[in-house]
């Protein structure tokens, strides 16, 4: 892809200190990373940084000493107009997680996702000229700012993007569920915390769900279940153990459930003893697809995707391998295909994949929240009838 | 003892009896303690082993074991109770459960980790070969072999691992060797072309010598075999350490494009990553000499012409990652071998679903002359660093064998 320009980027964030999604995208846009068997250096320059909080584990001010060709700039607007007084980038990326801000009585943290948005896209109106955005995460804490964040980006018409890393990360084994399938159930295993680590299962899930027969066709209700809740839906069958024991089968840091042994199989007496507090969304498709999310801390700490397809009994799956820096490794290169996708964006003015996908996860993730804040009990979502087709390239990352 | 006719013949017999199920596996371990290669290994015919996407009980049952040593946290007396076998006290009775027969359909040989003395080149003195041996003693008395496992390297001398592959020809017996760097998950997924021209290869890892290295060398070797004309053996072999590292590379020895690409598919680049989370091109930025104090370069010239190079850069990172150039193509191949964390180290479980395989088909699913011509390179090289680092002809690494054009590594 020869372009004889190279854009002109500008990051808006939280925070930037070790480790924060912040540090790990704007590192890889400065410094490059392993991409296609080299260390790729993106072919455009990301010349201005708002950093909204900066705490003394701030990464920013050194980055912006080591690379001249970057500004910090104490506005949004600024780094948007690079200090005068109409756009002056030709892509911008919005990264709204960690940093220190107030959690609703739901538990959800407010990023300011939405807000940051606001300001780009008034910079956008009042230069009259929109530019491809990438934001980080879910688009925003809240549905109908979610909503209008999407909204906004079609009247505007630039290219949006959104999400996961967990959607273009590396998957063991290399799979990809075959476009146009037909899918019984699905479900992923994995780890974290409510409003934080569940938007990632939701997204491992709906990369591949989308690929089903017909499109997405958006979603009718979710519900939560909760520690003793979980416990007894698990016991009722209300999601198919079959496909969570695939699901398992599919980690690489499965909690031994008996000392002395490295790796056995937990039954489901060792999964109440390793796991304290378990957390399942169970959703409804508009075309009837049932999928589960199953947040297990204590069993696993990976993202691991199961689903019966196109009529076989034996589950189908794979792992969404995270190569996670918390003592298996030092870089989080996941990160790496999430900003190669986009560079494309920036390069081509397209989207990878619909952002689509992410108002969807968006409103699973509050919806789920929802539904565990009203006591665990089913929650209609007729807010969700997200109707969109996938990309029909895969977008993993597999070179 | 019976001749040799008489083995054939009788060995003949006995792999037309129709086979019992399920297998019967002896374990000969030097130690059965918490993440020992025996109990990772050992563990999964007792519990089974994630494989394809469920869990995998083998046919097969653990019927004896032979533990060389015991020392704190040993497990051999819990397993034997819990699963139902014996721990016997020599080789021989482990392999015929007590009886006065071979009473077991195959062998797993797990002698790495516990308490062996080193030799002058470093190499720890772990008695594959000495176990091995009274293998062979107990198929030729009592006229029948079985498929062997030997894991990792078949011993620190050549001329001991030569002479225990040769004994699993004389008998006619399947032997699997080696580390499970071939085998495991590679990111991205793939293998060298079945075939191919290489110009140069090269592989980079981290660990001490002679556990880590052998790895990274096997690594290196189940990439390079499946080029044009197959194994070929190798010629020369020398190492080098410290600043003569970085000077070879500047004077071309080996490929920097190579190491840098190697180095891209690393997850555990060291120094200013750990400090601060940056992404680093430490070979441009000169941070891998800085981060590798005391580098190891082992030079492999094949028969053939091929010239591979295999970088051990403790201090710089903390996985196994290979490169290669190869003719005609302009994308370099690069992966990096991926090895899961502890305590699962499912990798090892990719490995023993080889080992079953073996046991299942009565043939080994790769050749054992990879390892064979490993243990060799590996020992020669740690003679050269012991020389004065000097080049050394190695006439008697002449090793040629065909690898099996289906990719081994796991990929289901």
């Amino acid at each position: 892809m020869s372009n004889p320009v190279r854009p002109k980027l500008a990051a808006i964030v939280t925070a930037c200190f070790k480790y924060s999604h912040a540090q790990h995208i704007v590192d890889r846009l400065l410094d490059g990373y392993g991409w296609n068997g080299t260390h790729h250096y993106p072919p455009m320059d990301l010349v201005s940084l708002y950093v909204d909080q900066v705490g003394s584990n701030d990464l920013s001010r050194e980055r912006a000493s080591r690379h001249s060709g970057m500004r910090i700039y104490p506005t949004i607007a600024e780094a948007l107009t690079s200090g005068g007084n109409k756009l002056a980038v030709d892509g911008v990326v919005v990264v709204g997680e960690h940093g220190n801000y107030p959690r609703n009585e739901k538990g959800q943290t407010k990023y300011p996702r939405y807000e940051f948005f606001e300001q780009v896209v008034k910079v956008f109106r009042d230069s009259g000229r929109a530019v491809p955005v990438f934001n980080d995460k879910h688009l925003s804490w809240n549905w109908e700012w979610a909503r209008k964040m999407y909204d906004t980006s079609r009247e505007m018409g630039f290219a949006f993007m959104a999400g996961s890393s967990l959607p273009v990360t590396w998957r063991t084994p290399s799979v990809e569920m075959p476009l146009g399938a037909r899918i019984g159930e699905a479900l992923c295993v994995c780890y974290g915390g409510v409003d934080s680590y569940d938007f990632h299962g939701l997204e491992t899930v709906q990369c591949m769900v989308e690929r089903r027969s017909g499109g997405e066709t958006g979603v009718e209700w979710i519900q939560a279940y909760r520690g003793d809740k979980f416990w007894e839906a698990l016991g009722q069958g209300v999601w198919p153990k079959p496909l969570m024991d695939a699901a398992l089968c599919r980690s690489h840091t499965l909690a031994p459930a008996r000392p002395g042994f490295n790796h056995v199989f937990p039954a489901v007496d060792d999964m109440r003893r390793l796991v304290r507090d378990p957390v399942a969304y169970r959703y409804q498709h508009a075309d009837g697809l049932k999928c589960t999310v199953l947040l297990m801390n204590g069993l696993v700490r990976d993202f691991n995707f199961a689903a019966y397809v196109n009529g076989r009994s034996e589950p189908w799956s794979t792992q969404m391998y995270l190569p996670m820096p918390d003592g298996r490794t030092t870089l989080a290169s996941f990160f790496s295909p999430l900003v190669n996708h986009c560079e494309t964006m920036y390069l081509t003015g397209k989207a990878a994949y619909p952002v689509e996908r992410t108002l969807l996860t968006t409103g699973l993730t509050a919806a789920g929240v929802e539904s565990l804040f009203r006591g665990q009990t089913r929650y209609d979502t007729p807010h969700l009838a997200i109707r969109y087709q996938p990309a029909k390239e895969s977008t993993f990352w597999r070179t | 003892m019976l001749t040799r006719r008489g083995f054939l013949q009788t060995a003949t017999l006995a792999a037309a009896a129709p086979a019992s199920r399920p297998k019967r596996i002896a374990i000969l371990a030097t130690v059965y303690r918490p993440l020992s290669h025996a109990q990772h290994m050992g563990d999964r015919f007792l519990t089974g082993y994630p494989y394809g996407g469920a869990w995998h009980k083998p046919d097969m049952k653990v019927v004896s074991l032979y533990v060389d040593q015991k020392p704190e946290g040993d497990l051999s007396g819990d397993r034997a109770r819990e699963f139902g076998f014996q721990v016997y006290p020599t080789i021989a009775e482990a392999l015929r459960c007590g009886g006065g027969k071979l009473a077991v359909d195959a062998v797993l040989i797990i002698a790495e980790h516990g308490n062996y003395p080193r030799n002058e080149k470093g190499q720890t003195l772990y008695p594959r070969y000495e176990f091995f041996e009274q293998c062979i003693r107990v198929f030729e008395q009592d006229g029948r072999a079985v498929p062997v496992y030997n894991d990792k390297h078949l011993s620190y001398s050549f001329e001991k691992a030569k002479t225990m592959v040769q004994a699993s020809r004389r008998l006619r017996f399947p032997m699997l060797a080696g580390s499970s760097l071939p085998v495991t998950w590679r990111l991205p997924p793939i293998d060298l072309p079945f075939g191919c021209r290489i110009e140069e290869a090269l592989m980079v890892g981290e660990g001490g010598s002679d556990a880590m290295d052998f790895h990274a060398l096997e690594g290196l070797q189940c990439m390079v075999e499946r080029r044009s004309g197959g194994e070929a053996g190798v010629k020369a072999v020398q190492l080098l350490e410290g600043d003569a590292v970085w000077k070879a590379g500047d004077e071309g020895r080996y490929s920097k494009v190579l190491l840098t690409s190697a180095l891209s598919r690393s997850d555990t680049p060291l120094g200013l990553t750990v400090e601060d989370g940056r992404t680093q091109d430490l070979v441009a930025s000169g941070q891998l000499q800085n981060l590798a104090k005391k580098p190891a370069a082992y030079f492999i010239e094949y028969r053939d012409g091929l010239k591979a190079t295999m970088l051990m850069l403790d201090g710089a990172i903390k996985d196994f990652n290979f490169a290669a150039r190869l003719s005609g193509v302009p994308q370099i191949q690069a992966t990096q071998f991926l090895l899961t964390p502890e305590p699962n180290v499912s990798y090892s479980a990719c490995l023993m679903h080889k080992v079953e395989e073996m046991i299942e088909a009565g043939a080994a699913p790769y050749p054992v002359d990879r390892t064979l011509l490993v243990s060799g390179m590996l020992e020669s090289c740690l003679t050269s660093k012991l020389q004065d680092h000097a080049p050394l002809e190695t006439p008697h690494l002449n090793v040629a064998y065909k690898a099996p054009q289906r990719s081994q590594f796991a990929q289901a």
